[in-house]
């Protein structure tokens, strides 16, 4: 009786190990994959303490505006050899990509550091290949606002177009697909969620703000009323 | 009514004028979606921003005035009267 006891207690306690350790023994293959999870900005880098992405005013001329990756084409046209048109895929991809650190002051009085992310204005004004009559790179953005600036402004600077900030693929509210990162510019020439890059000699061209009494110099150390 | 206070009434009315014109200003900075339709295109952004950036002195002046004013004229006056 006792033997019988002891060998159904063994015989238990075998069992209940069979049945505790089996989930944790057998592979499962789905924990292998890489599940890809929602990207977290980043809020320092290289010892600068960074603003939040969610730091911005929305103050765009038509509100947040929500740009499809897939059908997205941007247009490179006017004064060049060679207008391309691009995929966001073609942009990103096949373009050499930088990160720097910028603020961007907003004539309202508020400004943000962000880490930006993305490819040279430069670079791609070079495969269209300028004209030598191209004075002005005016920007057009997918809700109609455009902006312009001096094409050696652009060819004489790093002048990003960001597609990340923070780490973060920008949000549409910030801009998606594309943000141009005018640095040393005030805010009204960081044009958001681009479509085209038009260049012209048209040196008096005014874009959205400009047109309406914004300076079209918009130089950080100059008022941002005049020219 | 006393030239006295003929004066505080007048900076009071100005300083009033004033802050509501600042703050409509402001509200056109930012708000330029609404206020812009709301005035009848009247109060653009660019024309908000500018009275509101004029409006700063003008603004500190008369708060300084409204402050600083009623005791130097109480001052004055009881100064008066004790000369009589």
């Amino acid at each position: 009786m006792k033997k019988t006891m002891i060998s159904r207690g063994i015989l238990f306690l075998a069992l209940s190990m069979i049945l505790i350790a089996t989930p944790g023994c057998g592979v499962d293959m789905d924990t292998n994959k890489t599940e890809e999870l929602e990207p977290v900005e980043i809020r320092e880098y290289e010892g600068v303490k960074l603003s939040s992405i969610d730091a911005f005013r929305e103050n765009s001329i038509k509100g947040p505006q929500e740009v499809d990756a897939e059908s997205y084409v941007l247009r490179i046209t006017g004064l060049v050899m060679n207008p391309n048109n691009y995929t966001y895929d073609e942009v990103v991809n096949n373009h050499q990509h930088y990160k720097k650190v910028v603020t961007l002051d907003c004539v309202e009085g508020w400004s943000v550091t962000i880490l930006w992310e993305g490819l040279l204005v430069r670079d791609l004004l070079e495969e269209a290949n300028p004209l030598a009559n191209a004075k002005v790179v005016i920007f057009h953005a997918y809700d109609g606002y455009t902006t312009s600036l001096p094409i050696d402004y652009i060819m004489n600077n790093d002048i990003l177009m960001a597609y990340k900030m923070n780490d973060v693929t920008l949000p549409p509210e910030r801009g998606f697909p594309f943000q141009l990162v005018a640095e040393s510019k005030w805010g009204y020439k960081w044009i958001k969620w681009i479509t085209e890059i038009e260049l012209s000699d048209d040196v008096d061209y005014r874009g959205y703000w400009e047109s309406r009494g914004y300076s079209n110099n918009a130089d950080l150390d100059k008022s941002f009323f005049g020219d | 009514m006393t030239n006295q206070l003929l004066v505080k009434v007048t900076i009071h009315w100005l300083l009033t004028v004033v802050i509501i014109v600042y703050l409509i200003t402001g509200f056109g900075i930012t708000e330029y979606r609404i206020v812009e339709p709301l005035t009848f295109g009247l109060l653009t952004k660019s024309l908000a921003h500018k009275i509101h950036m004029n409006l700063e002195i003008p603004l500190i002046i008369l708060l300084i005035l409204h402050i600083c004013l009623p005791p130097i004229l109480r001052h004055s006056k009881l100064k008066k009267l004790g000369n009589k």
